[in-house]
């Protein structure tokens, strides 16, 4: 009797595990299916999870117009520079914040946690970036918002402080001064949390839309992302994307373009996916410590 | 005044002691400071009339007139609402999904099937709201969607989900545990590796089922780390997640009684109407609140549980 139930429960275990995963693949399996569908059978038979029909029309459509290379430019320029910087002004604060001769680094880790606490809010964010730095259509208004996310800095600042102060003590007897110690020293042993906070930062840029939202309304600027957006609410999407000599016969895809997009959007983040994974996977675990 | 001295002298005592410290961390507190503390500062106009022209500081003060309008409608109470109770059922069961994911995972034996199960419950944790919102849209749009398609299928009516407030609390809930049950299953797997196995031995020897060893073992063993992850969403209660809500419901006016959160109600206040000093009393009733609730759980947990306490 138990040994029944025992396994009725470990098969409701596993069905349960199986379900779920299928669930979590299923939609991508749709929109990546269904970019391959001809306009006319999504119109009709609507999103199928096996369509009988094939057609290229809605990827030629979208690399015919300039919008699709212009957002890809301006998205892998944010990500770049973005996580970059990013990650460089974490990394040196957070360093700070957990060195035991620093007298102030507990004033500075209140304010650092003050500011996910009490924030400036939507109104005070938004003056900030178009009205005092006057970065509206610019492509740092993307970029600055995210230098410094304090939760990060604390994944950064728990790690340093499992590094032995010896190694400090040796290097400042050998002659270093403290930027010589970070940079040589502290930097290369710290590789590998240093790679798993960047891939965060280079998620959060790489899929951010909210900011291009409030501040970008010049389209040559607009993110991979944001061109999802305009694509999905845009009734003139052939404006958008075409190029020059669009001939106004032809039945725009729009319905594929949309699907075709996402495609190219998610393609190098599923191309990544298995070899980054157990990064993040060490960022979270790391992160659940707090700082 | 002798302490002032000495406290003035202490300060570039230690600036100039630290001094390649404190340029290190030079970049990131001039972020904290132009991003975070010196935008507080809008929070001002709040009270006050705000245009444009006359700058933050030239504006007239009027006082809780803002606030006046804003209370005196019911929009306030509707946006309250709604943030705290979308955000009750995401905590709920978001995190209840979770930890039922990481017991199920941890309790694999086989480590194929464990990876591979776990690469795809994460995957989604990857995709941006406005890329879930075009796969919400292949789901549930009321002529090309699967959902109403596979009902006309079976002879029923395809239902306008876009056009039905009351089906959006439900379904936001299950693109909230469908986006991060994955990933917040990590942080209760690192847990349960924690716990000693010597806890087990001894409940099998004492003839304890697995259900049994889950119910007596691991739950309660897992509770600091379920009491903090609540505390922390908690914490965020009144901050509704803007990218999800606007990407995936947007401005379906139709969808505003169960949809329409704080966050999306200032947007709409700051960036549609224009309206700076609306929008600032929204927001600021929301730090308020915010900040609050924080100190007021941080307490709570500080008496439950000390390990658990935020601060």
């Amino acid at each position: 009797m138990v040994e029944l139930r025992e396994r009725a429960f470990v098969v409701m275990m596993y069905t349960v595990l199986v379900i779920f995963a299928l669930v979590c693949f299923l939609p991508f399996w749709l929109v990546i299916i269904n970019s391959f569908a001809t306009e006319t059978s999504i119109q009709t038979q609507g999103y199928q999870f096996f369509p009988r029909s094939f057609s290229l029309s809605a990827y030629e459509y979208l690399f015919s117009g300039k919008q699709l290379f212009n957002s890809y430019k301006v998205t892998l320029f944010v990500t770049t520079v973005g996580t970059l910087l990013a990650v460089f002004t974490t990394a040196t604060y957070a360093y700070t914040l957990s060195h035991p001769r620093v007298k102030y680094r507990n004033i500075l880790s209140f304010l650092t946690y003050f500011t996910m606490l009490f924030g400036a809010g939507l109104v005070g964010f938004y003056m900030l970036i178009a009205n005092w730095l006057g970065l509206k259509d610019s492509i740092w208004a993307l970029i600055l918002p995210y230098l410094l996310n304090p939760f990060y800095a604390f994944i950064l600042v728990s790690y340093f402080r499992t590094l032995p102060f010896e190694m400090n003590e040796a290097a400042t007897v050998d002659g270093a001064n403290d930027l010589v110690i970070f940079f040589r020293v502290i930097w290369p042993i710290s590789t590998p949390i240093i790679a798993t906070v960047s891939l965060f930062y280079a998620l959060s840029y790489w899929n951010d839309w909210w900011l291009s939202l409030l501040f970008v309304d010049n389209y040559k600027l607009h993110p991979l992302q944001m061109m999802i957006r305009q694509l999905m609410s845009n009734l003139n999407a052939k404006a958008y994307v075409a190029g020059s000599g669009t001939n106004y016969n032809i039945v725009v895809p729009t319905l594929g373009m949309q699907l075709a997009i996402v495609c190219v959007t998610i393609g190098p983040i599923l191309f990544v996916y298995p070899f980054i994974q157990k990064y993040f996977v060490k960022g979270i675990t790391i992160g659940a410590v707090k700082g | 005044m002798k302490w002032q001295r000495r406290f003035g002298r202490g300060v570039v005592a230690e600036f100039s002691k630290n001094r390649y410290l404190y340029l290190l961390a030079l970049p990131g507190t001039l972020f904290l400071i132009v991003f975070a503390y010196i935008p507080m500062s809008a929070h001002l106009l709040a009270f006050k009339d705000f245009r444009l022209s006359d700058r933050l500081w030239g504006s007239k003060w009027v006082g809780f007139d803002n606030f006046r309008y804003f209370f005196s409608g019911n929009d306030w109470l509707r946006v309250t609402y709604n943030t705290l109770f979308l955000n009750g059922l995401f905590l709920v069961f978001g995190l209840g999904f979770a930890v039922m994911l990481a017991i199920f995972l941890s309790e694999v034996m086989s480590p194929l099937f464990k990876r591979v199960a776990q690469s795809f419950v994460f995957l989604p944790y990857f995709i941006s709201w406005i890329v879930i919102s075009m796969m919400t849209q292949a789901l549930f749009s009321t002529s090309e969607g699967i959902i109403n398609k596979t009902l006309n299928s079976l002879g029923f009516e395809g239902v306008e989900w876009y056009l039905t407030p009351s089906v959006w609390p439900a379904i936001l809930t299950i693109i909230y545990i469908w986006k991060f049950a994955g990933y917040n299953s990590i942080i209760f797997l690192a847990g349960i590796t924690g716990i000693s196995p010597e806890y087990y031995e001894s409940a099998k020897l004492e003839g304890a089922t697995r259900f049994q060893q889950i119910i007596y073992i691991t739950l309660p063993l897992l509770r600091p780390i379920i009491l903090l992850m609540l505390l922390l969403g908690v914490g965020r209660i009144f901050y509704g997640d803007f990218g999800m809500i606007y990407a995936i419901v947007g401005d379906i006016g139709v969808l505003y009684p169960t949809t329409d959160v704080i966050d999306t109600f200032a947007y709409r206040a700051l960036r549609q109407l224009g309206n700076f000093s609306t929008s600032s009393a929204v927001v600021l009733y929301q730090s308020v609140m915010g900040l609050i609730t924080v100190v007021i759980f941080n307490a709570i947990a500080k008496r439950i549980d000390t390990d658990s306490r935020l601060f």
